[in-house]
């Protein structure tokens, strides 16, 4: 195998809890030297968030903090002393990348924003990525991901009309928009700086790259005038398509049948070709008008049936279907995810034998996966300091007596 | 790759030529590689894209010229449109590979090989090519023949499960979010591979890239694998509850909000919260008993009847926008449930300049979309040129290519080109 594909690129990473952490894994799964800059006063608030190993709670026991920082080294270090912020000038002044996703005036308070790095390294490419942006009337306002979720519309688009909203459940923007736009970004820039030997400041807002996912819905508003509503999992291109009972406690089946090819199918397997002849069901138009008839007939023969017995059956008659999985079933019994490798074991010092997620795109050359545990708060603190800034053992005892490296 | 990136107005990505032979909502890959300055072919079958048959359309008025679906996921592309399953097909795609750095397709596994369009039989035109798949399920594996679709993915991605109401049947995420996922991801292991391209000294060569739609989705699962690993715990869904109280949605004047007053960091908004009802009237004192403290206590159901009873008098008369600002003021995570109308007045994103515009010349309209997801200091961020009518740079292209006038007349009668 070849070597990973971003190695020799660093990153001096002052990001955490959730979407500034899933961008730097991205780098750092596939070959950069993410330095992860932590305090251990002001700890990463992800390092207390459940789940923890056995039930547990310990801040280098959180499943939750690990996922998002595989391949990653970490280091503590005092911002609020002088000497650490001259530790964190130096490693910046060795990286190419500076991340962080503060609140706008964290960095400069500790003489380490954008106009302060780029008269020591010029060439910095320099990520910010705040709730709101570097600058306008909410820039200070707080944030969290489901705040974001609500904020830029996609709460409110998720669930039945006529039931409060439901959102996603999970806190979305972190996860998709924007560790994959920063990343994009980030990865431009570094391609610019090739060619022109030019650093450069991106500023992202969490907030937009959830409202670019939603464009349709928008341009729905600024050109028709009409603003965008919940669906549940209807589809406006046709019927069935929904989300159907099987049998169990909670158990449910996707199915997508729009299609001559894929309704007689379905019919066939279901075992109700009588469905064909009701004049209600009988074209693509007519199954889209009497959808809730159509649904509620259907609904009473899945629920006969095992989800995923049922998934593979219509799959084997060419139809679109798939079992709701719960998180237990993707990572224990979904045979796709486990023969593509997609859950990565690792073993961390404290919790043993644990899982990740790896990135969904598989490069034939140069693959990326996670390389290594997530760090233990510090846990290379000294070989860091060593390697890059060539302290002495002395000098970092000296500077771990001054509370430097906390 | 000749372009000046030294002029300020180039995009960071000017010099990469891609072609983009997706169909869907896969084509948001090739929207964000075209806004950052590559040069960004849409090649369509002759009857057009699947994305220019979803709605809204422009006026309502269901034509393949008006989908804004269509228009917002291919701004920034020139379109030419290509039927390559007829003999000719494939013979103009490879010549336009030879001068081309990055292929996106989604086509069902096995039918780029069928085409004699896949990475391998191309690498003997161009060996730096890359080529980026997106299928519902990846390209090996025993369900990559599978039929995907958006809902099947997000079920399988296990999404799915995590969203919706409980005792009702789980609902997706809106607007395609498992395929624009795996989009999303797809640009970033395109640009990974580019660099890695890039920086090959002598002879370079490029490289297959599999991404799954359904692995992309299960990226969104938040802690809920190792919810399982860890503590042997399956998160259910949870939808249109508080999760506890103080935290969760509230009616208001003009629609509703998104409070966090408990939760992360509880103490310190528990009682900036209670503050600000105080300050306002509400009969708030109960707040500063000792068991609103109580994590198990804010998870009861009485705590959250109490919580409500006192917020939602206190919000009835106030609007999104201002118990947004007064909060926020008062450092309390609390934000509106945003429409997309709310989206256009955000004084935020007004100030940002967030939304762009952009002529759509069929229809005669300006179309006022989501703009820069990010701004780059110095390559930034283009709306570049309105979405291809279909088969708009056609001839333009042939003629690119050295095909003389009278043999694209004939791939035209044939119905090879439009």
């Amino acid at each position: 195998m070849s070597q990973l594909p971003l190695a020799g690129i660093t990153v001096a990473d002052f990001t955490w809890i959730g979407a500034g952490s899933f961008t730097t894994k991205i780098l750092a799964d596939f070959g950069a030297d993410v330095v992860k800059i932590e305090s251990a006063e002001r700890l990463d608030s992800l390092r207390k968030a459940k789940p923890f190993q056995g039930g547990i709670s310990g801040i280098n026991r959180s499943g939750y903090f690990a996922d998002r920082n595989s391949s990653k080294r970490s280091i503590t270090l005092n911002l609020k002393t002088p000497e650490g912020r001259e530790l964190a000038r130096r490693l910046i002044a060795q990286s190419d990348i500076v991340a962080n996703n503060f609140t706008p005036g964290t960095m400069e308070k500790f003489g380490l924003g954008y106009e302060s790095v780029r008269e020591f390294k010029p060439d910095a490419i320099y990520i910010s990525m705040s709730m709101h942006g570097q600058a306008g009337p909410q820039a200070s306002f707080l944030g969290y991901g489901l705040t974001m979720g609500a904020v830029t519309g996609l709460h409110n688009l998720c669930g039945y009309p006529d039931l409060e909203p439901a959102g996603t459940g999970t806190n979305f923007p972190d996860h998709v928009p924007n560790p994959t736009h920063a990343a994009f970004a980030i990865l431009a820039a570094l391609r610019y700086r090739r060619k022109t030997g030019r650093g450069q400041s991106i500023d992202l807002a969490q907030i937009e790259p959830t409202i670019a996912v939603l464009g349709p819905a928008v341009l729905d508003f600024t050109v028709n005038g009409r603003v965008a509503e919940r669906a549940g999992n209807q589809h406006l291109s046709g019927a069935p398509h929904g989300v159907y009972p099987s049998r169990g406690d909670d158990r449910w089946i996707a199915i997508s049948a729009i299609g001559s090819q894929s309704w007689h199918a379905l019919l066939t397997v279901l075992g109700i070709p009588e469905l064909a002849q009701d004049p209600r069901f009988a074209s693509e138009t007519t199954r889209w008008q009497y959808r809730n008839e159509l649904d509620a007939a259907l609904a009473s023969r899945t629920a006969l049936h095992d989800a995923v017995a049922l998934s593979q059956k219509l799959q084997a008659h060419g139809v679109s279907a798939g079992p709701v999985q719960d998180a237990e079933d993707v990572l224990y019994r979904d045979e796709q995810l486990i023969a593509r490798k997609h859950w990565a074991y690792l073993d961390h010092p404290e919790m043993g034998h644990t899982v990740y997620s790896a990135f969904p795109f598989h490069l034939s050359r140069t693959p990326g996966y996670p390389s290594r545990p997530a760090p233990l708060l510090g846990q290379h603190t000294d070989e860091v300091l060593k390697e890059k800034l060539k302290l002495t053992d002395d000098a970092i005892g000296k500077l771990r007596e001054d509370g430097v490296l906390q | 790759m000749l372009t000046d990136l030294n002029s300020p107005q180039e995009g960071p990505l000017a010099g990469i030529r891609v072609l983009d032979l997706t169909g869907g909502a896969e084509q948001y890959c090739g929207k964000l590689m075209a806004q950052l300055g590559a040069e960004v072919v849409l090649i369509e079958p002759t009857q057009g894209s699947a994305s220019r048959r979803d709605g809204p359309f422009i006026d309502d008025k269901v034509h393949i010229e008006h989908s804004l679906q269509f228009a917002y996921l291919n701004q920034g592309k020139r379109g030419m449109a290509l039927d390559l399953t007829s003999p000719q097909g494939p013979e103009i795609f490879k010549r336009m590979v030879a001068n081309s750095d990055l292929i996106i397709e989604s086509e069902r596994p096995g039918q780029m090989r069928l085409l004699g369009l896949d990475r391998e039989s191309l690498s003997d035109i161009n060996r730096e090519i890359i080529v980026v798949s997106i299928t519902p399920f990846g390209q090996t594996g025993p369900y990559s023949e599978y039929e995907g679709g958006d809902l099947i993915t997000l079920a399988m991605g296990g999404l799915l499960s995590l969203g919706g109401y409980p005792g009702l049947a789980p609902t997706a995420p809106y607007g395609n979010q498992a395929v624009l996922a795996s989009a999303q991801f797809a640009a970033v292991a395109s640009l990974i591979a580019i660099w890695e391209l890039e920086g090959q000294a002598g002879e370079r060569e490029g490289q297959h890239i599999d991404v799954s739609i359904q692995e992309s989705v299960a990226m969104a699962l938040e802690n809920a694998v190792q919810y399982v690993d860890l503590e042997k715990t399956v998160r259910k869904r949870t939808g249109g509850e508080q999760s506890q109280a103080g935290t969760g949605l509230f009616p208001c004047k003009d629609g509703m909000i998104y409070l966090m007053a408990a939760g992360i960091g509880a103490g310190r908004f528990w009682q900036t919260t209670t503050q600000w009802l105080l300050d306002g009237g509400a009969p708030a004192e109960e707040f500063c008993q000792e068991r609103w403290h109580d994590a198990k206590f804010l998870a009861s159901d009485e705590a959250k009847k109490i919580f409500a009873e006192i917020f939602i008098p206190f919000a009835a008369n106030k609007t999104k926008t201002e118990l947004y600002v007064e909060g926020q003021r008062r450092r309390i995570p609390i934000c509106p449930l945003s429409t997309t109308a709310d989206l256009l007045e955000n004084e935020q994103l007004v100030f940002r300049g967030f939304f762009a515009t952009t002529p759509h010349p069929y229809t005669g309209r300006n179309l006022v979309m989501p703009g820069a997801p990010y701004q780059l200091s110095a390559s930034p961020w283009h709306v570049s040129r309105p979405s291809p009518r279909l088969g708009e740079h056609t001839t333009e292209i042939l003629s690119g290519l050295g095909v003389q006038s009278d043999l694209q007349n004939m791939l035209f009668r044939d119905g090879v080109v439009v």
